[in-house]
């Protein structure tokens, strides 16, 4: 076995998770690897060593003030601290959103304008006689439209 | 579900929570305070700040209960709350670096480390100083892994989490984990070097 092998084996090792053949194959391995056996030592060390820290203790009265705490209303939580990817998602939907309703909004005018002036065309007196004007040149030549 | 509620005492509880008992939840808070603010503390290293986060947890157990179901350990769902708030809070500090509590205090000052047990064997004063520079440098190797192997470490060193209980809380494989935990014990080796 590599020694690459058996480094990637330490954790496992570490955690009791060898099989008996791999951990036979480990300590055989280690019993002739001078660097592999350093490495095993400072990487068991180094995870014995983090024991050292205790850790800190609860101040008095923390379950008390916690259940306080459960009045309280929801903090609203500001929406740019939500995750990256529904972050980004809710703010192009909120430009394509924009982007839908001002070109449906644009689109509504024009034809409002639009409407408005066929009307216009449709009520102007000069128009009345656009058949006549049309088929002028017929008129002129004695012919009927 | 009833399996699962007689072998987990925590699950019993949090059932009575769920009722809305909470009485069973300051039972829930008295068995795992410690563990929950000793995860944040270890992860932020600011004890205010991991006393007033560890309350928003159990807050957040507490609002969540409806939506919890006894089909895995008590704790993984702790656990997970636990590291979503504190991945929150970074991204929360990452914005608004001078609002941490942390920024105002003197990483010299024994205070703001919280309080310590008094030491039962009674050592002298260098002795102490010797023991607090390595629980210092334990924490400032620990904070500075990457967010996931810092979370693995945490939680397999101190509080006995399972390869498939600390996936389920990072949401990732076992395979991925174990990959996590290998790099993270790598790199203490190299930081911790001289101290063990």
């Amino acid at each position: 076995m590599s020694c690459q092998t058996i480094i990637e084996q330490f954790g496992d090792r570490l955690d009791g998770r060898l099989s008996a053949a791999e951990q036979a194959a480990m300590e055989a391995h280690l019993a002739g690897c001078a660097d592999c056996r350093r490495e095993w030592e400072a990487y068991a060390n180094a995870w014995q060593v983090l024991a050292r820290d205790p850790g800190i203790e609860p101040s008095f009265g923390f379950a008390e003030r916690t259940l306080r705490r459960l009045a309280e209303r929801p903090s609203r939580v500001h929406w740019w601290s939500w995750r990256p990817s529904i972050r980004w998602a809710v703010l192009a939907a909120t430009v394509a959103a924009v982007a839908v309703t001002t070109w449906v909004g644009h689109e509504r005018a024009v034809g409002r304008k639009h409407a408005e002036v066929y009307a216009r065309v449709q009520q102007a007196d000069y128009l009345e006689d656009y058949d006549v004007i049309a088929n002028l040149d017929q008129l002129k030549e004695g012919g009927r439209p | 579900m009833t399996v699962m509620a007689s072998n987990d005492p925590d699950v019993a509880l949090m059932l009575r929570v769920r009722e809305g008992d909470t009485e069973a939840l300051r039972e829930l808070i008295e068995r795992h305070q410690r563990a929950v603010i000793n995860t944040i503390h270890r992860s932020i290293g600011d004890a205010w700040e991991a006393e007033d986060l560890a309350q928003r947890v159990f807050v957040q157990v507490y609002r969540s209960a409806n939506r919890y179901k006894p089909t895995a350990k008590f704790t993984t769902w702790l656990f997970t709350i636990t590291h979503n708030t504190i991945l929150n809070e970074r991204r929360r500090r990452s914005r608004h670096p001078a609002e941490s509590l942390d920024a105002l205090q003197d990483p010299a000052d024994p205070e703001s480390a919280g309080w310590q047990p008094p030491d039962p064997a009674g050592r002298d004063p260098a002795q102490e100083a010797v023991e607090r520079e390595l629980r210092e440098k334990i924490q400032q190797a620990i904070q500075e892994l990457p967010e996931a192997q810092r979370t693995a470490v945490i939680l397999c060193r101190y509080e006995g989490q399972s390869y498939e209980e600390i996936a389920a809380v990072l949401g990732c494989s076992v395979s991925a984990t174990k990959s996590l935990l290998h790099r993270a014990r790598l790199t203490l080796k190299d930081k911790l070097r001289g101290y063990y």
